[in-house]
């Protein structure tokens, strides 16, 4: 087993609706998908968001497009209008699960 | 019934955002359509912010300049455009844009003013009426929130679009028709799709429209949703396309040609930068989207999880496979209102000790702070280079990292309810320039210490209480 970051086998976008963000996990193949779809849970997204995710995340899997989505709930500071962060809009939480470590087969 | 394909461009992701591209696509005759999509969420909030100021804004000031570069060479080439830059206040707007035209001697274009969903004057009625107007996102009631109302619009779909094209626009001006309705408005006028009227003549919750007739609908929302954000579909803002080897300087907007069954190819002009690929068209589609089987907009449900995105050529991309279920019986009332003020500002350390020094600064702010005769609703404190962006979740480099750095910024924010409290706690933090850390700098002209915080209520109301109108003014 070897310890992989997820930009190395897909790439993500995140975007904003109020306190809501959604952050859209998109493998690099059909065989990162699987990986994905075995390894990126909820939970294994909510611990690796901490405080930053109040609320509680539900994941879609999206076979079409080898893809994850994960609707975080809360996760916006009350949402842009209201947020003191500098990342008002979540456009970065892209960014962050990018950097999330799963562990592969060799 | 048109069985001619139709080209729609998405010329703009948001109010502010480049036309440069939309120039391009017009000079050229890319397009039949261009679709401007102004409002973002936050978007009607900034935009009441303009209208405390002063009663005639309100709208995306942006159609000013463009109705001088964009607008007359759309028109002369035969494009039409389709926009919700009216925002709140769609008439003026129209106004401002047709005399702005009329400079010019421009003259014979049809604006079309779409209203109806400003719900402000009926907010009170609709409460008394019995509706609790509970909050989506934690089911309060209404009732419970004591703040000021600013402004509360209702998001509209296509129809209103559909038919100021049936009637000739060459412009359309909408408040807040929903963003992807701007697209599937045009769709419905070119290919005569069928689309329930909101409200139902038969009664919400039964339809006559076929299993076809709901697929469509629901495509014309894909595209619409893909256009929306401009750039975005075409390679901007792309980790699936990074390190994005192509120019991005004069980055090509996307242009989906869109067939009578609701299939589409998506391109971008040749002379332009960016890119078209599965990439680009996946990653837009999955942007703002929650449960990809049912995306909830005003005009049909859309299960995109069926979605075939297939590489033609270079820059053209096929699109189809989207279904549709039946509208919601009822649509999103987005309220504003006035939560009070924030106030923010930078400074910045050097090596050595850099993080030391901004740790000890953050220290001192709060004592500070503590000591002054204000109250600070909530406040945010955070290391620019380390955790600006991700706060807690940011992983700490390790001390000797941080004992090397180079520089650090500090980032101070804090939500206040009076203006005072905003300006009497970042003069207070001023004088540590000269007792605080070593080499604190702060720079003149940074932050803000009066910037208005409007929150949005989110709610869902029967559509009866909506009614929209479509006025045609001409230059």
């Amino acid at each position: 087993m070897k310890k992989i970051k997820l930009i190395e086998i897909a790439s993500a976008r995140s975007g904003d609706k109020n306190d809501v963000c959604n952050i859209g996990l998109m493998a690099r193949s059909p065989e990162f998908y699987a990986i994905l779809k075995e390894k990126v849970t909820a939970e294994k997204v909510k611990e690796h968001f901490k405080d930053l995710i109040k609320g509680p995340i539900i994941r879609y899997e999206w076979e079409a497009i080898e893809s994850l989505n994960f609707m975080c709930n809360q996760a916006l500071d009350g949402g842009a209008s209201r947020s003191l962060r500098m990342d008002t809009l979540g456009k970065n939480f892209s960014s962050h699960l990018l950097r999330m470590e799963v562990e592969i087969e060799n | 019934m048109n069985s001619k394909s139709i080209k729609i461009a998405g010329a703009q992701g948001f109010y502010g955002d480049s036309p440069l591209a939309a120039i391009q696509i017009a000079k050229e005759k890319g397009a039949d359509y261009l679709v401007i999509d102004s409002l973002a969420e936050l978007t009607l909030s900034i935009l009441q912010k303009d209208r405390l100021k002063d009663e005639t804004l309100g709208y995306a000031r942006d159609i000013e300049s463009m109705a001088y570069t964009l607008f007359p060479i759309a028109f002369k080439n035969g494009l039409k455009i389709v926009t919700n830059s009216g925002g709140l206040n769609p008439e003026i707007a129209a106004k401002k844009v047709a005399a702005l035209l009329e400079k010019q001697g421009i003259k014979g274009i049809k604006i079309a003013i779409i209203t109806g969903d400003n719900l402000l004057p009926q907010l009170q009625e609709m409460q008394q009426s019995g509706l609790a107007l509970e909050n989506i996102d934690n089911g309060k009631p209404f009732s419970s929130s004591t703040f000021e109302i600013t402004h509360a619009n209702v998001y509209t779909g296509a129809h209103s679009i559909a038919e100021a094209l049936d009637k000739g626009a060459d412009l359309i001006l909408a408040g807040r028709v929903a963003d992807p309705c701007l697209t599937l408005g045009i769709l419905i006028h070119h290919f005569k799709w069928r689309l329930t009227p909101s409200p139902s003549p038969l009664g919400e919750g039964s339809s006559d429209l076929s299993q076809n007739d709901l697929d469509r609908l629901a495509s014309g929302i894909a595209v619409g949703h893909l256009l929306e954000c401009g750039g975005q579909a075409s390679g901007g803002n792309s980790y699936a396309e990074w390190p994005m080897d192509y120019s991005i300087s004069n980055l090509g907007y996307p242009i989906a040609e869109v067939f009578e069954d609701g299939t589409a190819v998506f391109s971008k002009l040749e002379s332009q930068g960016g890119k078209v690929s599965r990439n680009t068209i996946r990653e837009q589609l999955i942007y703002e989207i929650h449960d990809p089987a049912n995306y909830i907009t005003p005009d049909v449900i859309v299960d995109f999880t069926g979605v075939k995105i297939e590489e033609l050529s270079t820059n053209k991309v096929q699109f189809s496979g989207i279904k549709g279920k039946p509208r919601p019986e009822k649509l999103k009332l987005s309220i504003g209102q006035m939560e009070g003020y924030m106030s923010d500002q930078f400074f910045f350390f050097s090596w050595p000790y850099a993080y030391e020094k901004a740790i000890r600064f953050i220290e001192t702010v709060k004592e500070i702070w503590a000591t002054l005769p204000v109250k600070i609703e909530r406040s945010e404190f955070s290391l620019v280079g380390i955790n600006g962006i991700h706060g807690a979740a940011a992983p700490l480099p390790p001390k000797e990292t941080l004992d090397e750095i180079n520089e650090i910024g500090v980032r101070l924010a804090i939500k206040h309810n009076d203006l005072r409290t905003g300006k009497l706690c970042m003069q207070s933090v001023i004088c540590l320039g000269l007792n605080g850390p070593p080499g604190l700098i702060g720079i003149p002209g940074w932050g803000k210490t009066d910037r208005i915080m409007l929150s949005l209520w989110p709610t869902l109301i029967p559509r009866e209480w909506v009614k929209e109108k479509v006025e045609i003014i001409e230059s």
